[in-house]
């Protein structure tokens, strides 16, 4: 026979004020650990978008991104003679995008406009809608001979002056009056913080005789190595990347920032772990007598150091639990949104954090195994009470 | 017997507890003066900042649209008898990068002449200055780059820049820069840049940014609205914008990190506040007859009060001892760089960080002994010694 459940979840509330603050200890460190976990997992939700591998980003040889490439017209046309690039079923036309990135400030929603953040605004054409895949316009998007733009959803949220009907003064002389007539969504990648008008017209407002880069799509089967060799090699001269790669070399600055993260939560669940086997060491001497006598009515080593571990998940789930909501009302209350620069495009990846089942699910995983391994030196020490001395101690 | 006595033979009693309780303790603890050394440096940069009255002057529509260079002469004609206003350095964004690696500098192309004046922190000697002048590839790089990449005053580098025209240049080092800030800093002679723009045909003549050396902090607010005003409704619209104001958009940009540490300092303290006073709790339960008979044999209540908290204090004493000496020492031997936050590319853990910690750390101590002191003071020992513990 086992001992019952009820019997240790009872003794927790033996000692109110011990349980309670272990408790809290437990719970302000899940809360931190579930924190950093929906920061990554949204940050990484943001950049799975750009994982795409058959779509290539060309840019100036020497550029480091888009906003500091400048692609002359003549030399975006030499793609022209790829052959792997993947073209529109009904026009034949090859699905290559030329694009210009400029970059505008505009305050931010979250601190009252304290700060302002540095917003990409992308020259397209009508090629761009088949070449990213994912932006799907919500609404209308500009018309070509108008000054419009289409702004992304994250972008419109997280930065002031970006709704529709809004006017934003753009171009080199800052005095080009462009209206924001819709949103679009981008399956909530990157591109989701980014403002979007016509290529032409943006060219010609901000001076600019120059693409910044082209996007293109790959056709099916062909091997985005070949084609880099190709464009990079002697005919075309350009530098060529995956998106993949592009984006993993723009989050290197973000990855920095997720480790300092990582170490200062590891080091917290270590000081959780001692907190936890301090408090259970406190109740295996304070329940000396007793475990003697449950060892003297039959109950093996086993039942015990089982039994004493159980009781540290139990503190351990009720601390997760507390830690989990904690962090979910902090995101509620003191906001979700955040937005980070890549590493050399200085232009914002606007995101939310979201807490995913998932997270939840990790955060609770991993405070149990906390609760075990604070327990283990403890219970294991309750199972080998020495069970005569210990009976006859007062 | 004295207190200081009976405070080891507790702390003696239990080992693995006190053990337990301070490797609790010294664990967020190393956490927090890491994040508060990091927070210090960042209110010393912004300090340091605001005692250097510079106000920036931007394109209001983006830091990426240039400005003429003429302007110059237009913000210095608004004083020009030089009240408030010292001196206007232009200043070009060159994204220098040292050849064969991925690190870009903070490489900015300056006006040579004002340059001394509006970065007089710098601490320009003045033979550092008279070979600045006379040399138009002179350059200044933070101490950061130069220990990285071995560069030493007097030698030449090169630098190739990623932004059109993608130009690579040679310079020669004239000084190296020490302050923490400036680690991954580089400046250099604009007139240089743009000679070199000339040479292969890139019409210029522009800049990103101008920084102004003010006399006195209302000048300063002064001009910020003057000069805002002055150029509103013409081609080239400013922004102007102290130092502070300008860092902290890029501070929000990197992820918030000061925001982030700060948050982690607050989490950090109430841990260990909880770790502290759950510890206190238990050896207060244990204890309750052994007050009890200190009591009996005439101990005053004030006397015993004191025992139970400067046993918390001294727990948490010895606990942030413990965690934050060695943090401290590791960071200051091994400092941590490279790291792209703001304006801070090193953090080392100033004397300030380590005692706010121990004294952050006493305070908590203090705190979560109170309510078991509390209670020992007003233990009735007839009760307590019937009690069976």
């Amino acid at each position: 026979m086992a001992l019952p459940i009820s019997y240790h979840w009872r003794n927790l509330f033996v000692r109110k004020t011990t349980t309670l603050l272990t408790v809290l200890v437990i719970a302000a460190v899940v809360g931190v650990f579930a924190w950093m976990l929906g920061f990554a997992a949204s940050l990484d939700r943001s950049l799975s978008q750009a994982r795409d591998e058959t779509k290539l980003l060309v840019l100036k040889r020497g550029a480091t991104a888009e906003t500091n490439s400048a692609l002359p017209v003549d030399e975006y046309n030499n793609l022209n003679q790829l052959d792997d690039i993947a073209r529109d079923p009904t026009t034949n036309e090859p699905l290559l995008s030329p694009e210009m990135m400029v970059q505008i400030s505009r305050p931010r929603v979250r601190d009252g406009g304290k700060t302002w953040g540095n917003i990409a605004l992308r020259g397209v054409t009508e090629a761009a809608f088949k070449v990213h895949r994912t932006v799907q316009p919500t609404g209308r998007v500009f018309s070509a001979g108008a000054q419009e733009v289409i702004v992304g959803v994250a972008a419109a949220q997280q930065f002031s002056g970006l709704n529709i009907g809004d006017t934003l003064e753009l171009g080199y002389g800052n005095n080009r009056h462009y209206t924001v007539v819709g949103y679009f969504t981008a399956d909530k990648g990157p591109a989701e913080s980014e403002v979007w008008g016509y290529l032409p017209s943006l060219m010609n407002a901000y001076n600019r005789t120059m693409y910044s880069s082209a996007s293109l799509r790959l056709k099916g089967g062909a091997d985005p190595k070949k084609v880099i060799e190709l464009i990079e090699g002697p005919k075309i001269q350009l530098s060529a990347q995956t998106e993949a790669q592009y984006w993993q070399t723009q989050s290197a600055s973000i990855n920095t920032y997720l480790r300092i993260t990582k170490v200062l939560v590891a080091v917290m669940c270590l000081a959780a772990i001692f907190s936890i086997a301090n408090t259970m060491f406190s109740m295996v001497a304070g329940r000396t007598r007793e475990i003697a006598m449950l060892r003297t009515i039959g109950f093996s080593r086993g039942q015990i150091l089982s039994g004493f571990v159980l009781e540290s998940v139990f503190l351990s789930i009720l601390g997760g639990l507390l830690g989990c909501v904690g962090c979910i009302a902090w995101l509620y209350v003191m906001g979700n949104t955040k937005d980070m620069f890549g590493s050399s495009t200085f232009t914002t990846l606007a995101f939310e954090i979201h807490l995913t089942p998932t997270n939840l699910t990790c955060a609770l995983g991993s405070v149990i195994v906390v609760g075990v391994i604070g327990a283990w030196i403890p219970a294991m020490r309750a199972s080998r009470v020495a069970v005569v001395t210990a009976l006859r101690e007062p | 017997m004295t207190i200081t006595y009976v405070l080891m033979q507790n702390l003696k009693r239990n080992p693995l507890r006190t053990m337990l309780t301070a490797a609790a303790f010294a664990l967020p603890m190393a956490v927090f003066v890491a994040a508060i050394s990091l927070v210090v440096v960042l209110m010393k940069v912004a300090a340091h900042n605001e005692q250097e009255l510079r106000l920036g002057v931007r394109q209001k529509t983006s830091l990426t649209n240039l400005l003429p260079e003429g302007m110059r002469r237009k913000i210095e004609a608004l004083d020009p008898d030089r009240k408030q206003l010292r001196a206007v350095c232009g200043m070009r964004w060159f994204g220098g990068r040292v050849p064969d690696t991925k690190n870009t500098l903070t490489s900015l192309a300056v006006d040579a002449d004002t340059f001394p004046v509006v970065y007089d922190d710098v601490g320009m000697a003045p033979e550092d200055t008279a070979k600045w002048m006379a040399d138009r590839t002179a350059c200044v790089a933070g101490s950061g780059v130069a220990e990285q990449y071995h560069w030493k005053v007097g030698g030449n580098i090169e630098l190739e820049s990623t932004v059109p025209p993608y130009l690579t240049l040679r310079f020669k080092i004239v000084k190296i820069m020490t302050s923490a800030d400036r680690g991954n800093v580089f400046y250099f002679r604009r007139d240089y840049l743009e000679e070199s723009y000339q040479a292969m045909g890139f019409a210029s003549s522009r800049v990103h940014i101008f920084w102004i050396k003010c006399s006195t902090a209302e000048g300063l607010r002064a001009l910020q609205a003057q000069i805002d005003q002055t150029f509103a409704n013409s081609p080239e619209e400013t922004k102007s914008e102290d130092e502070n104001a300008f860092a902290a958009n890029f501070t929000q940009a990197g992820g918030d990190i000061p925001g982030l540490m700060q948050a982690m300092a607050i989490v950090v303290v109430c841990i260990v506040g909880l770790v502290a006073g759950n510890t206190m709790m238990m050896s207060f339960r244990e204890r309750i007859r052994e007050l009890a008979v200190f009591k009996a044999i005439g101990f005053q209540s004030g006397r015993i009060f004191t025992i139970v908290l400067a046993e918390s204090a001294m727990l948490s004493l010895i606990g942030s001892l413990a965690g934050v000496l060695p943090t401290a020492a590791l960071l200051t031997l091994v400092p941590i760089r490279g790291l792209r936050m703001g304006p801070i590319s090193s953090v080392e853990v100033s004397p300030v960080a380590v005692v706010v910690s121990i004294g952050i750390a006493l305070i908590v101590g203090l705190a979560a002994g109170l309510l078991p002191a509390y209670q020992a003071m007003r233990l009735r020992s007839v009760d307590a010694l019937r009690r069976i513990a």
